[in-house]
């Protein structure tokens, strides 16, 4: 089944079953648009996905003109070709077009197909020229090849649509926080199980497992996955594997609907209502509470208090190149809770001032370090420094089995060009005439890893923690989850 | 004594710097050495009390004015102190010889009577001013000539903000030396960009990084340089603000911290914590949130701190031009400095 699946990535030689399945998927389209309601501005999505409809049809014709030129001895080299340099991918396709086709002519979306297929592009080639230059102890960290990303932009073949939006969504920020991420896979994922149609000689877990595999693929490429999304896929992949075989499709497709809702659920939501209860028991009248960044969590528990008529102040310290204090300072000043505002390089004479600590976190790692938004292990320092409290709020489905105790190992890098742009400056940066010098690098990680001593107390859904309980924590999951 | 002195040299430097016209501390001591020139040759003095009256009286101005800006002071108070053991040597009636008993005890037999007048005191000091400029001139030179004894091969350096100090130490490493340099931009007044610009055009390795990415970095780093606002009295640093968190982190992964000095950037101020009323100064909020984030800035506090106080026990050396120096002994180089009556102005 998966060599099938394998084959068809790969081959013109068998057109008609990759026909087969655009096929389906296109007629699975309508039914996906009834029963779209997670999605956030309906009609937005509707273009989306009238758009995406296009250019599924789009494919198909271009997979028929493939066909020609095979018949016609159009050289097979030249397509060759054309797959390996994918950047030329869409001019060698106009071309095609206007060579070849008479049919193609009539009709005007491609042209706007064009224009969403470039954007994704662009984002490729922009970090195709930051991977000439690299700091040297992080060089593993930079994506090595950008090749098969591009391919699969150009030819998404076998990736359900909402999985494509997802991916550039992800690849361009649009979607960050490892909460929302991991619910914007989710949601995906409930979108693929209702597209699904099993094809014959096949069962439908199985064969959802294979077509989950490459649209995660392609996330993968796009941006590495968070801790949090792993865990769920992990999950998620678990109950496909234990799913009764004797059941037809349709109720196999609700009972994996309710598994993602009950995750979605009980492993997020309830977390979040319960470390909200937890961390409420903490604050006290009068506390002035430092946080770091903007956190999903941490705006809930911070409104939660407030609704419930402590009287607290918040000091929001902030770090470039993202400045998502900016945006938690907004939330909490309509909320009309008394706020600092100061960027990382006044923590030491903000600290003073405040009572507590509290910090979101991208994942825990079973060694008890923190890793989280870069600047975080700073904000832990100097609280410990000035013997202030430090709470990390952490769902427990970002518990990890990874350890690491340095920042290198695993990270991200984020695009270096924002750190060269300046909001509060009325001068550009003497460094950006220099940008292509091969002696100057601009280093730009996302994430950090705080050691667990800089930790005072792990805020989860089951009990407040050390840090260093994260493999028990991780043992007991793992035998309920049996 | 005479009273037509109208302190209009102090007065205009003190309007230089304020107006951002001499920027560097460097230029500020080249300018303050001149006006001490100035004082000594064509001021109306004929004792050496009388000089000294007009030298403290700009001091009380300078520091009045300005009470963040302490190189001109300093040097005017080391100039006193020059004044005082130059007539202390001149006046043969005072033995040299302090003897141990005199020194534990305090006793204050020999105290000068300084409203004598002293012929030459003058050319003395005219002499010893044209020696200090040449000092001043080549100490940025002799501090850099350090840099080999400290930098080595494949090191990797961290330096935060802007220092012309720090950036000619260095570029004389460079010289000699293949080494990298990690630049963090120091927001919001973003210097170390134009560090990391001039550093490249030199030929160095260089990787600029926010400020956020110091903890995680500094795993990677060998040696923390850093120039200083001013050294204080107990060896501790007041620094650009950003430099503490540096200097905690260093702490942690146990990498010295190298603070390069000037001999006039030595303190005799004491201070113990970086929200003291008399230790900060607080900068435009412009440059953390824009004017244009409309109407939130109303209902909230912005705060944008210039300095950071960052303890001794955070620093492993000073090097100035005449060495290297741990904190602990910076007390003594403020007593070779200022005389002890000049420490409180």
């Amino acid at each position: 089944m998966n060599q099938v699946v394998g084959k068809h990535e790969k081959s013109d030689e068998i057109p008609k079953q990759g026909k087969q399945v655009k096929e389906k998927k296109i007629k699975s389209k309508p039914g996906n648009e009834l029963s779209s309601n997670s999605v956030t501005s309906e009609q937005a999505a509707n273009k989306l996905k009238e758009k995406e409809l296009r250019k599924l049809e789009w494919e198909k014709k271009l997979a028929e003109q493939k066909l020609k030129n095979d018949k016609e001895n159009l050289s097979k080299a030249e397509l060759k070709n054309k797959r390996r340099e994918q950047q030329e991918a869409q001019r060698q396709a106009k071309v095609e077009k206007e060579k070849i086709t008479e049919k193609a002519k009539s009709q005007k979306p491609e042209e706007k197909n064009n224009d969403i297929r470039k954007s994704p592009q662009k984002i490729t080639e922009v970090k195709k020229t930051k991977t000439l230059k690299c700091v040297q102890f992080v060089q593993h960290l930079y994506r090595e090849s950008n090749q098969n990303f591009i391919s699969n932009t150009v030819n998404p073949k076998d990736i359900h649509p909402v999985f494509i939006k997802l991916g550039v969504q992800y690849a361009e920020r649009v979607i960050l926080g490892s909460n929302a991420r991991c619910l914007a896979l989710l949601a995906a994922i409930q979108n693929l199980i209702n597209d699904l149609q099993t094809p014959p000689k096949h069962e439908y877990c199985r064969y959802m497992e294979s077509v989950l595999q490459c649209c995660t693929n392609y996330l993968q490429e796009c941006r590495p996955f968070a801790v949090s999304m792993t865990n769920a896929l992990r999950y998620f992949k678990l109950q496909l594997t234990h799913m009764d075989k004797s059941l037809t499709d349709n109720e196999k497709r609700a009972r994996l609907l309710d598994v993602i809702d009950l995750y979605i659920n009980n492993d997020i939501k309830r977390a979040w209502d319960a470390i909200c209860m937890k961390v409420n028991d903490k604050i006290f009248t009068n506390d002035v509470i430092l946080i770091f960044g903007c956190s999903s969590l941490l705006y809930r528990i911070l409104i939660d208090a407030n609704k419930s008529g402590k009287k607290f102040s918040v000091i929001v310290v902030d770090s470039r190149p993202l400045l998502e204090g900016r945006e938690m300072l907004r939330k909490l000043v309509s909320a009309k809770i008394n706020c600092t505002y100061v960027l990382i390089n006044a923590l030491s004479f903000v600290m003073k001032q405040a009572t507590k600590v509290l910090l979101g976190a991208h994942a825990l790692l079973a060694n008890g370090s923190v890793m989280s938004r870069i600047g975080t292990a700073q904000v832990a320092l100097v609280a410990q420094a000035c013997n202030k409290p430090v709470l990390v709020c952490c769902e427990t489905y970002k518990f990890t089995e990874r350890v690491q105790t340095d920042s290198f190992v695993y990270n991200e890098i984020g695009d270096s060009n924002i750190l060269l742009s300046v909001d509060t400056l009325s001068t550009t940066s003497p460094l950006v005439p220099l940008k292509d010098n091969p002696k100057l690098n601009i280093l730009n990680l996302l994430y950090d890893v705080t050691p667990p001593d800089l930790v005072t107390a792990v805020i989860t859904e089951l009990a407040i923690l050390p840090c260093t309980s994260v493999p028990v924590v991780l043992r007991i999951n793992a035998k309920e989850n049996m | 004594m005479k009273q037509t002195d109208d302190l209009s040299d102090v007065i205009k430097l003190i309007s230089d710097i304020k107006h951002k016209n001499i920027q560097s501390s460097h230029d500020v001591a080249i300018r303050t050495e001149k006006m001490l020139d100035n004082i000594i040759s064509q001021g109306k003095w004929d004792s050496a009390l009388e000089l000294m009256e007009l030298i403290k009286q700009r001091i009380k101005c300078f520091s009045q004015s300005l009470p963040d800006e302490p190189t001109a002071s300093n040097i005017m108070k080391h100039i006193l102190k020059v004044i005082r053991t130059e007539c202390q040597s001149m006046s043969k009636k005072t033995g040299d010889t302090h003897s141990l008993h005199q020194i534990v005890t305090g006793d204050a037999t020999h105290e000068l009577d300084y409203s004598e007048t002293v012929s030459n005191l003058k050319s003395v000091l005219l002499g010893y001013l044209s020696e200090y400029k040449e000092e001043l001139e080549s100490s940025a030179e002799n501090i850099a000539a350090q840099a080999s004894e400290h930098i080595h091969s494949n090191e990797t350096i961290l330096t935060v903000g802007r220092s012309r100090t720090v950036e000619r130490f260095l570029k004389s490493a460079s010289k000699q030396r293949m080494f990298s340099v990690i630049v963090v931009e120091g927001a919001p007044s973003y210097l170390g960009h134009s560090m990391a610009s001039a550093l490249t055009k030199n030929n160095i390795q260089t990787t600029v990084i926010p400020d956020s990415a110091v903890f995680a970095m500094m795993s990677r780093v060998n040696k923390v340089i850093i120039g200083t606002h001013t050294v204080l009295a107990n060896g501790g640093l007041r620094a650009l603000s950003g430099i503490y968190v540096v200097a905690l982190a260093a702490k942690h992964y146990s990498i010295p911290v190298m603070v390069l000095s000037h001999m006039y950037k030595l303190t005799s101020l004491y201070v113990g914590s970086n929200d003291h009323e008399t230790f900060n100064v607080h900068a435009s909020p412009a440059s953390v949130i824009p004017y244009s984030s409309g109407s939130i800035l109303n209902s909230v506090n912005i705060k944008n701190p210039v300095f950071d106080y960052v303890p001794p026990e955070l620093v492993t050396l000073f090097i100035t031009h005449q060495g290297g120096n741990v904190p602990s002994y910076i007390y003594r180089l403020l007593s070779e400095m200022y005389h002890p009556d000049d420490y409180d102005m």
